[in-house]
């Protein structure tokens, strides 16, 4: 166990160094000059030279690279070229939106989308499967930005229940988190309904019920258990894109979140902020998919001999 | 005569298939009519899905305010809504189709690979797939894009990108459970190869969760195309996709909602369609449930 | 006593969201910020605007967005201000005089202080425009390069020498505010919470997100502010800043397209302010590449495109067609006729150019202007009518202005707000060989002329070399289409007493009251 752990603890490190190198060439190779992103349109030759000289990037890209990762270690993660400020301040000031909303979403994927999934198998050919089915189907296909603008026009507009933008306490929360949470929540739905409605077709499934063990005591102690690996897959997977992927929920609502910030750091070509967004989000998408591995061989030992 | 012997065994099938899962049927149904549509769109309608009628703009569907010119109303450069889901369907359903054909087939090889060979091999496509998944899709597209241009081509390949991981994490899973099964290792000391193994055990046991992702995927790769076209690196206009069709109806939700809501609802059909299709398959594909 | 105000702007922002807070706001910032005892009036009330670019820095040397102008001309105080109708009005500087084609001479106004107390005087001015020349960082130091001395000339007085005649010196100054001599030497500091002599107060920020400023009890301008606070928030998504201004959250919201504004004119409690912006659109073709460099081939298309069609049913008459590049109101507008709309002439000169149909590549920036996707599939479809093919390119920012630079378009959607509300900026570097190389590729040795003397600080000879080298460009080599010049559109809640929709897109709160 700490042997295979601690090859994991390799991987995850390897992880990391292989996004850094990818972010910082892929910045680099991409077509724009940060330095006539931050002049107005027409600016002279002359001041984007400058501009550039002044923001480093006159240098070869290794040894950008490589001033780049002495200066991590040093917890100096560059200033930003258009917030003209330390980038990890500024990305860091962004994080407390991102993980509540985050959290806010995991919260609802995960109380809405189990228990709608087990509800549809365990009562196949009821009007719990085919509401579990539209919901699933409508959670898939509502696009984020469409979700979040008519909830904004239904409880922000016409209703006025609830604030349309912005992030001043709780009740700010409820919209993007809905808006964000739709399609996984309905992804996570209709994978534990399928991987439920194969466990309980299952010898050993029908064993417990043959002998009399009462359904819901199957379904807890047995069929659940062995459903959750392939959700649990979905779900760590579903982390990361929450966290990248918020883009769109957080500028229908106008989130003070990190997903906004990478976006228009790619666009502007703000690379010290899109380098730190990236190393830290790396960072906790490998930890995160590491404890799922860790919970992994708790729930289903023959994985750990992987 | 080929036709008249042909046609008895197709009805059985379908006959059998009904029997074993309906939704198998209704959800192929779903998505072969969707797709005849869009294929067979110059006979569905004469409009120009391109040419703009800039005095006919945002008409309202029939029944709404509408005429019966325009049966789902104009966008907002006058041109026919029907016309352009039907035009724009083709090139979403085939952008979806390659991308989900493209993403499954590198991940499902891949995560063989991965489970097969482990060690280095396994160290290296699992370590890329973590290098993917922590990375924004965005970035790969805007670079990608950039390079090659917004070619179908290049969007399907940067949809793949995006898919081939959850394809490659569950194959390789299934591999490693599969193998430590008494009757794959009797197998196995009997002399079975690694590809006779995938066959006869891997597959069967991993089809199920595979077509259930594929087909959820389905509808996910339409959306995501909608996904670019909102940054700008989807389908370019005047070319119609579901895509961009919604991206372009975003800022007119509160005055011509059926200018979004149309390609959405287009969009909905197609994963209704993919997933009653999935699940049915599943269900036809259990290896317990036909015992 | 500082140190409470974090405090109390997160109390009253929540009383705010209660809906009772506006009163409540008010009085506690009353309490923080005790009003000054002479003339100022009662004030009371928070404005939050709306506005769709973002703001990131809190320098006014180091940005040239108009959204930070807006919210830092709050902050700080320039030497000059300019009217909504273009007229150059004292700040902080009572009078100026170019004395010479290359000197200028600023008296600057007495007893103005800064908000932490110190007074304002010349040091102020040599500090910050020495600053701007000097700190090559700063984005606005490339146009301060023509500055040379800057002197004091007595206690209020300075003196500024140009390398070379800067006729829109005046107007650049609009755009600069004035800083504390105090701040040299620690900018990185001063900048988080700056002070300026400005109507209200830096009170803080979320980058990019929000600005709360409170009012300058002590403002040299009787009467001003209005408001106890106000608040700008950065929300480039439309359908969202339309919401909160709908649901009442904000007062006032900017850049609203024309469809929008129809829905907004519906709503309760909302009205729509217009008027024609300082902005012209300007679709640029790439001369060094063939079939642009045809004269011929760029009249056609410029005589397929149906501007009044766009005009009138994707603008909803919030547009006006282009008489002359410069649009009303600034020095050189001038009119030389509408470009008329001809598809028969325009299939005649297509032949004549000996066009062969092969498609020519049109690049829009993404999102960068109200319904461009629009337009450029209206201009498509119009000019396959005609017999030309254009190909749309909806491209990020980046990569846009990457093959702009690299010629590697046909024709390129643009549009020019002409701040500061002078055109030399325009012509300086869209039509001088210099300027041009990175973008259209023009050069005229003759234009090139016209624009250098234009730089004169006389108004009479200004306006007259920009009529002339706007003849050229408008009647003889067409390098460019210069379409419509649209309205600056703004939403406002009808509580607001005293908004005026600018030209310039800026956004300015200070005369402004809610009720």
């Amino acid at each position: 166990m700490a042997r295979y752990l601690r090859r994991r603890l390799a991987h995850s490190l390897l992880t990391l160094l292989g996004v850094s190198v990818l972010v910082f060439v892929i910045l680099r190779v991409m077509p724009g000059d940060p330095a006539k992103m931050l002049l107005p349109e027409g600016a002279p030759e002359s001041a984007v030279e400058e501009l550039d000289r002044q923001l480093g990037l006159h240098r070869p890209l290794p040894v950008q690279y490589l001033i780049f990762v002495r200066d991590v270690f040093q917890g100096d993660f560059g200033q930003s070229f258009q917030y003209k400020a330390p980038a990890l301040q500024v990305v860091l000031e962004r994080v407390p939106a991102t993980v509540d909303l985050t959290i806010a979403a995991m919260v609802l994927i995960v109380a809405a989308g189990g228990p709608i999934g087990i509800l549809a198998a365990v009562r196949p050919g009821t009007r719990y499967e085919y509401g579990g089915m539209v919901f699933a189907v409508l959670g898939q296909s509502l696009p984020n930005f469409w979700l979040g603008i008519m909830l904004i026009l239904l409880f922000g507009v016409a209703l006025r229940w609830l604030p349309t933008s912005g992030f001043e306490g709780w009740r700010f929360l409820i919209l993007p988190s809905v808006t964000l949470a739709a399609y996984p929540t309905a992804l996570v739905a209709r994978l534990t309904s399928s991987s439920m409605l194969d466990v309980l077709g299952t010898d050993y499934i029908r064993t417990a019920r043959s002998k009399g063990l009462a359904n819901l005591i199957v379904i807890l102690r047995h069929a659940l258990k062995n459903a959750v690996i392939p959700v649990l897959t979905v779900v760590g997977l579903q982390i990361g894109a929450l966290l990248s992927g918020a883009v769109v929920t957080e500028s229908v609502f106008a989130w003070p979140g990190v997903g906004k910030l990478i976006v228009d750091a790619i666009f502007s070509r703000d690379f010290p902020v899109v380098q730190t967004v990236l190393t830290l989000s790396a960072a906790t998408f490998v930890g995160i998919n590491f404890l799922v591995d860790v919970l992994y061989t708790l729930i289903d030992p023959r994985i750990r001999y992987a | 005569m080929s036709t008249a012997s042909a046609r008895p065994p197709a009805g059985i099938l379908l006959a059998r298939l009904w029997r074993i899962s309906p939704m198998l049927v209704v959800g192929g149904l779903i998505l072969l009519v969707v797709a005849l549509a869009c294929a067979g769109a110059p006979a569905l309608t004469s409009a120009d899905p391109i040419k703009t009628r800039l005095g006919d703009r945002l008409t309202p569907p029939l029944g709404l305010g509408g005429t019966s010119t325009h049966l789902l109303g104009t966008d907002n450069l006058g041109r026919d809504i029907w016309a352009r889901v039907l035009y724009g369907g083709r090139l979403s359903l085939i952008l979806a189709a390659g991308s989900v054909i493209l993403a499954a087939a590198s991940g499902v090889l891949l995560g063989l690979m991965s489970g097969f060979a482990g060690g280095g091999v396994d160290d290296l496509i699992m370590r890329a797939a973590d290098v993917q998944l922590a990375f924004p899709v965005l970035m790969l597209a805007i670079a990608i894009i950039a390079v090659v241009g917004t070619s179908p081509l290049a969007i399907v390949g940067v949809l793949a990108l995006n898919g081939w991981v959850i394809y490659a994490r569950t194959l390789r899973a299934s591999v490693l459970s599969i193998r430590q099964l008494e009757y794959v290792e009797a197998a196995r000391a009997q002399g079975a190869t690694a590809p006779r193994i995938v066959v006869r055990h891997v597959l069967p046991n991993a089809m199920a969760p595979l077509l259930v992702l594929a087909s959820a995927q389905f509808g996910t790769m339409v959306l995501l195309e909608s996904g670019l076209s909102f940054l700008g690196l989807g389908v370019q206009p005047p070319q119609p996709s579901w895509g961009n069709m919604l991206a372009e109806g975003r800022d007119y939700l509160s005055n011509a909602w059926w200018l979004g809501t149309v390609p959405g609802a287009a969009i909905a059909l197609i994963v209704l369609g993919a997933n009653l299709l999935g699940d049915g398959v599943r269900k036809v594909l259990d290896p317990w449930r036909n015992v | 006593m500082r140190k409470s105000q974090p405090n109390v702007r997160r109390v009253s922002r929540r009383r705010f969201l209660a809906r009772g807070g506006l009163v409540l706001g008010g009085a506690l910032g009353l309490r923080i910020f005790p009003t000054a005892s002479y003339g100022a009036t009662q004030r009371s009330g928070r404005i939050v605007a709306a506005v769709s670019e973002r703001m990131l820095v809190l320098d006014p040397a180091d940005h040239y967005s108009i959204s930070a102008t807006s919210v830092l001309r709050h902050i700080f105080d320039p030497l000059i201000d300019v009217t909504n109708d273009h007229k150059f009005t004292p700040a902080l500087a009572e009078s100026w005089e170019a004395i010479n084609n290359s000197t200028w001479r600023f008296t600057l106004r007495k007893g103005v202080t800064f908000h932490d107390g110190t007074p304002f005087n010349a040091d102020s001015v040599l500090y910050t425009l020495r600053r701007v020349r000097d700190n090559t960082k700063l984005i606005k130091a490339f146009v301060y390069q023509d500055l040379d001395a800057i002197e004091k000339d007595g206690e209020y007085g300075v003196t500024v020498t140009t390398k070379r005649p800067f006729g829109s010196l005046p107007a650049h100054l609009t755009m600069l505010g004035m800083l504390p001599p105090g701040a040299a030497g620690r900018e990185d500091s001063f900048f988080q919470r700056p002070v300026g002599t400005g109507p209200f107060q830096f009170a803080g920020w979320t980058r990019g997100e929000v600005v709360n400023l409170a009012a300058n009890p002590h403002y040299w301008k009787s009467g001003i502010p209005r408001v106890a606070r106000v608040s700008f928030r950065f929300i480039p998504e439309l359908s969202t800043r339309a919401a909160g201004l709908r649901s009442g959250e904000f007062h006032v919201i900017d850049r609203v397209p024309p469809d929008m504004a129809q829905t907004l004119k519906a709503s309760p409690g909302v009205k729509v302010q217009s008027l024609l912006g300082l902005e012209v659109q300007q679709w640029l073709f790439q001369l060094a590449k063939a079939p642009n460099d045809n004269l011929q081939l760029r009249k056609a298309i410029s005589l397929g495109i149906d501007r009044s069609a766009i005009i009138k049913d994707l603008l909803l008459s919030t547009a006006r067609p282009a008489v002359c590049p410069i649009p009303p109101g600034l020095i050189g507008h001038v009119n030389l006729g509408v470009k008329p709309y001809d598809p028969e002439k325009a299939k005649a000169l297509l032949r004549d150019a000996g066009y062969q149909g092969q498609p020519l590549e049109f690049v829009l920036m993404k999102d960068l202007y109200p319904k461009q996707l629009e337009i450029a599939q209206a201009v498509e479809s119009m000019l396959r009518d005609v017999g030309v093919r254009f190909e749309i390119r909806n491209l990020e920012i980046a990569t846009a202005r990457q093959l702009r630079s690299a010629g590697k378009y046909d024709m390129f959607f643009s549009g020019w707000a002409h701040l500061p509300h002078d055109p030399d900026w325009y012509f300086g570097q869209w039509f001088t060989k210099a300027g041009a190389v990175g973008l259209s590729r023009y050069y005229n040795p003759k234009v090139e002329q016209l624009i250098a003397e234009a730089r004169l600080p006389d108004p009479r000879i200004r306006a007259q070399r920009y009529e002339e080298l706007q003849r050229i460009l408008w009647t003889e080599e067409e390098p460019t289409i210069w379409p419509y010049y649209s309205q600056a559109i703004y939403g406002v809640r009808d509580t607001v007493r005293g908004y005026e929709a600018r030209a310039d897109y800026y956004v300015l709160l200070s005369d402004v009251s809610v009720s």
